[in-house]
């Protein structure tokens, strides 16, 4: 402590004065620390499974031939659905679909058999809930691939029954196959895909509203301001001194959740670690400077804070993430280019499942920097316009002020 | 009674008195109905760019890129000569999909032998995905099976053979209440549902902890625990008898989302929502004993919330464990049930155990509220222990 009383004004003393603070202030570490790891937890814990797999369709079999229970076998054996009961009715069907307790049921027409031998292509009918879409578009998934698998051997028998030979038949079973490679997340995994994007999205609102809260209490009385000046020993080391502590600590914290992305649930890392971390780092920055710019706008930590909220915590749909900003209204659009996390995720996805050509992947990661460059630029005129209103006499403002205190 | 109505009274006095307390339960509501929904209102992704590698240039497979490029999900933006040279503007996120066509795809096609082709779809964003290959898939099934049956009927096989030949087993998916898969009508009912609940919890929240500013008339200080508790409730249940008819009825109307269910019911089971938030609130308030921090804590774990309702990511797939505890947050069976009733036309009684659930969070919760205000009042002489605490991180140091 005595040593760092002997310090000289300038960067290290604002540093380990906010180091002090952040350690007195429980508050602001829980927040920064403690909070968005938990969050981070039960989002893991969530999505842990990364798949959704044997979703629950219920059946309403009229037929009960062979034909009906191979059709309900496959479909109980594909990975997306299983069979999980047989109804009467299609009220009962509908009930349970309501009830939530099956995302779909498929329905088996009496004489399903006998007609299809004959030729006359009874429908299958399958009914799904599309008001949960992720579920909706799983199960009609499952579905779709059963029910041609047991198509299949029907159509052989037909067309022998036509008079062509077996393997010529069978040849032209799918004319045109379509063969899928999902580029990027084969496995369609949704912890590389949305866990991945969640967790800077929840930073980005603790990150912007902390910084907020820090800054707003020192913005609120003019005199710590002038302080926090003075110990820095000029604008730029007192502002650098106040916000890189927060800048290591949520570092430390993504670093953390990525290591556990990483390494616990193989996200894979297909880019450059370095881009991904100078991503990473102006992305925090940018935050921090966008919750420090409120706090200096507004002069009021509770409305800073409101506003910081209002603006970050709708913000994971604008990011197009889930819906893609490409079919967004131009203001949505608009509005999410101005969030840090979207030009961060971009980033992130490039460097990690993407692996963009580093010639590709440049754009988001200077887009970040231009937001940090511009946001300390308007932080700094606002400070100095802010002084320049407070300090009542203009003679010789700051190099006065050093001297006096060296 | 007297004391109840005092204490409601004075509370409701103060949701109106305190700027912050109005601006998130009036002010925050309203920006977050127009805020909220701009990024879905365009409801579907349609035209998702695409560019075609075409190996074969015959008149087969412009059909089938004509075909795909005629779909409203796929637009096929630029025609490539090949895959390396596509696969650099996928990276540039110009286009989302490349369509390899081999070269003898008609050659192959024409002779009945099974001709593929190869679609590369981005999947790191999971809807550009599903929509491209459930568009390219479905168009070339069709283009398949009428060249199929074209040719067997030049075999001489009858039409009607030759059709149930290619499909004998048509599959019909009927996607029940959101038919068109729109993006909106998925999220918004139960984001709307979400954001009842956090601003509900951080008005209740401040109300907790700002200080009262001498509005307490006597007749309610002295109430009862209880009285206390419950006349507090009352009054957070008459605002959002205003607010949750806007969020649950006009604000889906105004957006367009479908309804089926009845109003009754949503109003019915929003009761026991409102009364198990706000008794939370009261808790949070108590634990967390000062404003800013409801503010912050309260910012951060609402997108949370959202991916524990078994909304987005189905409740089968979240280990049982936490599904379980997750019940401890109103919203969990609030999002379900009200999507339910309003969007799926449930009655009451078929989201009974969503409805009952809340009811024991508000019983539980209450109760916990009461203990809370027992022991806050019961030192008599100790009754500025509440006005006197909520600023303490911003006086000290």
């Amino acid at each position: 402590m005595l040593s760092r009383r002997n310090l000289k004004p300038g960067f290290w003393l604002v540093f380990w004065r906010e180091l002090t603070w952040l350690r007195r202030r429980k508050f602001l570490l829980v927040l920064s620390t403690i909070l968005p790891i938990a969050l981070m937890a039960v989002l893991t814990l969530v999505f842990s499974a990364g798949l959704a797999t044997r979703l629950p369709i219920a059946v309403l079999d009229l037929d009960g031939s062979d034909l009906s229970r191979t059709i309900i076998r496959m479909v109980d054996a594909t990975p997306d659905t299983a069979v999980a009961q047989h109804v009467g009715d299609l009220a009962e069907g509908r009930k349970l679909l309501i009830e939530g307790k099956v995302h779909g049921f498929l329905m088996l027409p009496l004489h399903l058999e006998r007609d299809v031998t004959a030729g006359r292509r009874p429908e299958v009918v399958f009914f799904y809930n599309t008001q949960t879409l992720t579920t909706g578009n799983l199960v009609v998934r499952g579905i779709s691939a059963a029910l041609p698998t047991a198509a299949a051997g029907i159509r052989l028998s037909l067309r022998t029954g036509q008079g062509q030979a077996s393997d010529l038949a069978q040849a032209d079973l799918t004319p045109i196959p379509v063969q899928i490679h999902p580029l990027f997340n084969p496995t369609l995994n949704y912890v590389h895909f949305l866990l991945a994007a969640l967790i800077p999205s929840v930073l980005q609102i603790i990150v912007i509203t902390a910084s907020a809260y820090s800054v707003g209490l020192d913005v609120e009385t003019p005199h710590r301001l002038r302080i926090l000046r003075r110990l820095g020993g000029g604008l730029w080391p007192a502002m650098a001194g106040k916000i890189l502590p927060l800048t290591l600590v949520f570092l430390a914290v993504l670093g953390l959740s990525d290591l556990w992305l990483f390494g616990y649930f193989d996200l894979p890392l297909h880019g450059s670690r370095w881009l991904l971390l100078s991503a990473g780092l102006l992305f925090i920055l940018a935050c921090q400077m966008f919750g420090a710019l409120l706090a200096l706008l507004l002069r009021s930590t509770p409305s800073a804070i409101s506003i910081a909220t209002l603006l970050t915590s709708p913000a994971f749909g604008y990011m197009g993430i889930g819906f893609p900003r490409l079919a967004m209204n131009s203001f949505a659009y608009g509005f999410g280019a101005l969030l840090p996390g979207t030009w961060y995720l971009m980033a992130r996805i490039d460097q990690t499942v993407r692996g963009t050509p580093a010639d590709l992947s440049l754009k988001p990661i200077l887009i970040l920097l231009a937001f940090v460059v511009s946001l300390v630029i308007l932080a700094a005129w606002r400070l100095d316009s802010m002084r320049s209103r407070t300090d009542p006499a203009p003679s010789g403002p700051s190099p006065a002020l050093e001297g006096a205190t060296s | 009674m007297n004391a109840l109505l005092a204490v409601y009274c004075d509370e409701f006095r103060r949701i109106f008195a305190l700027k912050p307390v109005w601006s998130v339960l009036i002010g925050a509501v309203l920006i977050y109905a127009a805020f909220y929904p701009q990024p879905y209102v365009n409801e579907a992704l349609r035209n998702v760019p695409i560019a075609v590698v075409d190996n074969d240039g015959t008149a087969s497979s412009r059909e089938l890129a004509r075909l795909i490029d005629a779909t409203p999900d796929i637009h096929v933006a630029m025609t490539l000569p090949d895959f390396v040279t596509a696969e650099r503007e996928v990276y540039t996120r110009r286009i989302f999909g490349v369509l390899v066509i081999p070269q003898y795809f008609e050659r192959d096609l024409l002779h009945g032998r099974p001709s593929p082709v190869a679609l590369y779809s981005d999947a790191s964003y999971f809807l550009m995905h599903q929509r491209i290959s459930a568009g390219v898939t479905s168009v070339s099934r069709t283009f398949g099976a009428q060249v199929e049956a074209t040719r067997l009927v030049g075999f001489g096989i009858d039409p009607v053979i030759a059709s149930a030949v290619t499909d004998p087993l048509p599959l019909t998916s009927v996607p029940l209440f959101n038919p068109q898969g729109g993006y909106a009508t998925y999220v918004l009912p139960a984001a709307f549902v979400l954001i009842l609940q956090q601003t509900l919890l951080v008005a209740v929240g401040l109300l907790g902890t700002l200080p009262g500013a001498g509005l307490s008339s006597g007749e309610s200080a002295n109430a009862g625990p209880v009285t206390k508790v419950v006349g507090r409730l009352l009054a957070y249940l008459t605002v959002e008898a205003v607010v949750v008819p806007l969020y649950l009825i006009a604000l889906p109307y105004f957006y367009g989302v479908p309804r089926l269910g009845s109003l009754a019911a949503q109003l019915f089971f929003a009761i026991p929502f409102v009364l198990s938030t706000s008794a939370l609130g009261l808790v949070i308030a108590a634990w967390l004993r000062n404003p800013l921090m409801v503010q912050l804590v309260l910012a951060a774990i609402g997108l949370p919330f959202f991916f524990l309702a078994g909304f987005a990511w189905p409740v089968e797939a979240i280990p049982p464990a936490v599904h379980a505890v997750s019940f401890l947050v109103p919203s969990t069976s609030a999002i379900s049930a009200l999507v339910r009733i309003g969007q799926l036309g449930a009655s009451l009684h078929e989201v009974q155990p969503a409805l009952w659930t809340l009811w024991g969070l508000t019983l539980f919760y209450g109760a916990l509220a009461v203990l809370i205000e027992a022991r806050a009042t019961r030192p008599q002489d100790r009754p500025k222990d509440r006005s006197g605490t909520p600023v303490p991180a911003a006086a000290e140091s």
